[in-house]
């Protein structure tokens, strides 16, 4: 540990320094958990302005239904569904590595690539659902 | 080793370390139902009256009243972790998460008030 100050002459590198790493799997796990619950809280509005109109009139209900109808809609579910499936399972996944389960390299990037996978295969299903 | 002593996570690190992971047990429980609901809608399987059905009674007014708490601090512990890594000028970083919490603060109330207006 250095004295006081130090880092105004030497600035310390902060978190987190994406270019000086290699990239691997369990990294994109991670940044994809960060993006996906961005995403999430993005999707907020737009549960509560559903809900809103849902719990309406009949037509506030009616317009509700073919919000979620339009493309637009169907976007927006298919993006927020997707993203609340990955972060749901990559979160099981962080809150095992917490308890202390599964914290081998091995381990860690192979829960990232089925965590990866299950997500890549939950977008192609809603997909299809949500044609 | 140089220890960086900046505004912000000094001293509170342990707190949000275990709020976001309590909120995430609740959250695990819980998140998946309003997107069932949607889905509900979504697919013709529940008309209006049948939503509100489901809505008016009081356990779902609990889960989405827990709901709107787990996932405001969730949210706002995540965002915050996010902004401090990315934003390293103290003062934007300061003004932004503070900006956040009024505006989550808001949207939580709001939710809440929504969820126990309909029915009586």
């Amino acid at each position: 540990m250095q004295q006081k100050g130090s880092h105004q002459t030497h600035p310390m590198p902060l978190s987190p320094r994406l270019s000086i790493y290699r990239w691997h799997i369990p990294m994109i796990a991670s940044i994809a958990h960060r993006a996906s619950g961005v995403a999430l809280i993005l999707f907020m509005p737009f549960y509560l302005w559903v809900l809103h109109g849902m719990t309406g009139t009949p037509e506030d209900f009616d317009q509700a239904v073919a919000l979620l109808h339009s493309p637009i809609g169907r976007l927006v579910l298919w993006v927020a569904g997707t993203a609340v499936v990955y972060h749901f399972c990559n979160g099981i996944r962080f809150l095992a590595l917490d308890a202390g389960w599964c914290e081998s390299q091995q381990m860690m990037r192979l829960s990232a690539r089925v965590v990866l996978i299950v997500a890549l295969v939950t977008a192609l299903f809603f997909g299809v659902l949500l044609w | 080793m140089v220890i960086q002593k900046d505004t912000g996570t000094a001293h509170n690190g342990l707190g949000d370390w275990y709020w976001q992971r309590l909120t995430a047990l609740v959250l695990l429980v819980i998140l998946p139902l309003p997107f069932l609901l949607l889905w509900g809608v979504y697919s013709g399987a529940l008309n209006q009256f049948a939503l509100l059905d489901l809505l008016d009674h009081f356990l779902s007014r609990l889960f989405h009243t827990l709901l709107i708490v787990a996932i405001t601090v969730h949210a706002y512990i995540g965002l915050k972790v996010i902004i401090e890594d990315y934003i390293h000028k103290a003062m934007l970083r300061v003004l932004l998460i503070g900006a956040m919490l009024v505006v989550m603060s808001a949207a939580g109330i709001w939710w809440l008030a929504l969820v126990w207006a309909w029915g009586g």
